[in-house]
């Protein structure tokens, strides 16, 4: 099965697709990394091609390798922090399944994004209540693919879906947390071994 | 051989005489920075001020002034200034020589400290006689009239610490009295010396921070805490129809109001600006505006004490120019206490800190923009526009000239052309506004052609996608299949 006619099960038939995903050698690990990196795509299409009115940074204030960095760390801390929680929990997901269906969940705003953005270079700013809509029906629908997706995957009932996913957030909050606690941590450590070798130069 | 004669002794001309005027070339350059602000950062532009010359009284009868904190210009060109460090005003007339002086002599109209005061068109002075905490007229020959003291009224209180420090008459001469440290408004007084209330005090704004404290403070807690009181008015203007132009110290933004006769603030509309410089270190180092003058056209001069800046803006509150600074030079300040400005448009800005008057005079550039903007504001883009576009000329990084020329341009219906300016200004509603009539205009004159595709696209979008999408499943299916016949004939 290749990655389009998966992207359309997912829009189409959600509760298949994640259900689909759990058989057997269902997962590419291609799959998942060509969703990301098309999400990454969209977003700076999105960036740099919303009409004039509409958009909310200068050209020169857009980060090509900010706006990868906002993508992908949140999506793989995500990943982890879900995969971890769930795991404690009594979920039945596996780690590539999580990977798997957190991705795809990302697959409308793939598609329907340009689209809207598109639509910018058409309409005045007093007509952006459509737009608006439009991107938060986008986002909506990712959000409920995502819940979705945990509640299929590790057979949950509601409750305790959105107890999971408050879980995995404040999860993903300590990973970032931790991460530059370490940074830190290693800054200090490898200057103090600079410093000791400076001060042996400086001494010798 | 005369020709290349010719230049290299234009050459050793102009090096001689450069030599010769470094002092010169020195003093023509500024000694501060001028800038413009666009949307998110600052530019160079050209200075709209210029210092021209001081007044410190040393050589006129008046003697040298001594920690002078308020100056007014009558209609006449007169310059009255409060020296309050000599407690009394003098009078300079527009030669800057010398008048008279009030409240110097002994007697009823002896002034301690008078820090602002206001002259009627007849020439009555009516002085802030601040340490005596009362107002005190004179008429125009310095003699005494009369005195107002503190006004007697329920709504102020006993504990009210009043003291006078500038006031202003509108039309039924009813005084407007700024009283240092009071955060209730300007002080309404009628010339009988009755209170009339207060006039357009500022509001304490909403805050979740405060909420929070609320909510979580104890009762004893909350009693410690310092009371919220709204910021003072430190100064005030009046213009011809009877608005009266307030500055507000201890406030980030809105700091300078146009308060309409019932004290409503019509400078800032439904909007937060932020003005004076942008600073983004906190409260302290924000601006603290304390001497406003309003033009006859509407253009506003501001005194901000924490930069020691100058800041003008037109009458909608768009920045125009900069000036001043904290120096020692000609053209910078020690502690500027007040400025006003005079018929020709030159500003005078009181030192208190250097005892003296400093003058400043427009600079071309500034008279360009300051006829172009009254222009605009008065909403006849086309006439200003030809005058923007020598803004533009002189000085192309000047935001506001953009926009104007885009609203010119919009007016003429030449939508195309007014997009365009208003992207450099990076003005996104008005381009917003602009792009509607431009779309308007592209679809009424390409209608056949849109529409035809747009009917083509749903016939596409209807029966010739899908069934695209049937036709490759086929071949696709077609293709497996031959594949897996073509695999089978190789392993026979």
């Amino acid at each position: 099965m290749n990655t389009l006619v998966m992207m359309r099960k997912v829009m189409a038939r959600p509760f298949d697709f994640y259900e689909d995903i759990q058989m057997p050698g269902a997962i590419r690990w291609s799959h998942p990394l060509l969703i990301v990196a098309l999400a990454y795509v969209v977003r700076m299409v999105v960036l740099y091609a919303s009409g004039f009115a509409f958009q909310t940074r200068e050209p020169y204030e857009i980060s090509a390798l900010q706006e990868f960095i906002w993508l992908v760390v949140p999506f793989a801390t995500w990943c982890v922090a879900h995969w971890a929680v769930s795991a404690i929990l009594d979920g039945e997901g596996k780690f590539k399944e999580i990977v798997y269906g957190s991705a795809f969940a990302l697959v409308p705003y793939t598609v329907f994004m340009i689209p809207v953005t598109l639509l910018t270079q058409l309409i005045a700013l007093d007509e952006a209540g459509t737009v608006t809509a439009l991107t938060y029906a986008i986002y909506a629908w990712v959000g409920w693919l995502l819940l979705l997706k945990v509640q299929i995957l590790h057979n949950f009932n509601l409750a305790k879906t959105l107890f999971i996913v408050a879980l995995s957030v404040i999860g993903m909050l300590i990973i970032w947390f931790v991460g530059v606690l370490l940074y830190g941590l290693a800054n200090q450590f490898i200057n103090f071994f600079l410093d000791i070798v400076k001060e042996l130069r400086m001494r010798a | 051989m005369t020709k290349r004669y010719k230049t290299r002794f234009m050459i050793t001309a102009a090096l001689v005489l450069s030599l010769l005027m470094p002092t010169g070339a020195q003093a023509s350059s500024l000694p501060y920075d001028s800038y413009m602000y666009t949307v998110d950062s600052e530019v160079r532009s050209i200075a709209g001020y210029v210092y021209k010359q001081s007044i410190d009284g040393i050589g006129l009868p008046s003697g040298a002034f001594n920690r002078p904190e308020s100056i007014h210009i009558a209609d006449d060109g007169s310059i009255y200034i409060a020296d309050a460090g000599n407690n009394r005003i003098v009078q300079l007339d527009a030669g800057h020589n010398f008048v008279r002086t009030y409240g110097d002599d002994d007697g009823p109209g002896k002034l301690s400290e008078p820090k602002g005061l206001y002259v009627k068109e007849d020439g009555t002075v009516y002085v802030a006689d601040t340490k005596n905490g009362r107002i005190v007229v004179f008429t125009e020959e310095g003699e005494f009239v009369r005195d107002y003291p503190k006004p007697q009224s329920p709504l102020i209180g006993s504990t009210f610490s009043y003291s006078p420090s500038k006031l202003i008459l509108d039309k039924r001469d009813y005084m407007y009295v700024v009283s240092d440290g009071n955060t209730q408004g300007l002080l309404q007084i009628d010339p009988n010396g009755d209170f009339k209330g207060f006039y357009g005090a500022n509001h304490v704004g909403f805050s979740w921070s405060r909420l929070f404290v609320k909510l979580v403070a104890t009762e004893e807690q909350r009693r410690k805490m310092t009371a919220i009181r709204p910021a003072e008015f430190s100064n005030l203007d009046m213009d011809q129809e009877g608005f009266m132009y307030t500055t507000t110290i201890g406030e980030e933004s809105n700091q300078l109001k146009r308060l309409s006769p019932v004290g409503v603030d019509t400078l800032n509309f439904g909007v937060e600006r932020q003005y004076g410089d942008f600073y983004s270190i906190g409260p302290f180092t924000m601006a603290s505006f304390i001497g406003v003058s309003v033009s006859e056209d509407g253009i506003i001069t501001a005194l901000d004490l924490q930069t020691s800046k100058v800041f003008q803006y037109d009458k909608l509150g768009n920045f125009l120019f900069s000036f001043g600074g904290v120096g020692e030079q000609n053209g910078l300040f020690a502690t500027p206490s007040d400025l006003d400005q005079n018929k020709d448009g030159d500003i005078y800005v009181v030192d208190r800190g250097r005892n003296r008057v400093d003058i400043f005079r427009t600079t071309p550039f500034a008279d360009l923009v300051h006829e172009a903007s009254i222009l605009y504001v008065d909403g006849r883009y086309e006439e200003a526009e030809a005058l923007w576009q020598e803004v533009l000329r002189t000085n192309a990084n000047y935001e506001m000239a953009y926009v104007a020329i885009g609203k010119a341009l919009y007016k003429a219906e030449r939508y195309k052309e007014a997009m365009d300016y208003f992207k450099l200004a990076r003005a996104r509603h008005d381009y917003s506004v602009a792009f509607k009539e431009y779309r308007k205009e592209v679809v009424r004159e390409n209608f056949t052609v849109i529409a035809l595709g747009l009917v083509a696209l749903f016939i596409l979008l209807r029966w010739g996608l899908p069934k695209l999408i049937r036709t490759v499943r086929r071949r696709a299916k077609l293709g497996a299949k031959s594949g897996l016949q073509l695999r089978k004939g190789e392993t026979q």
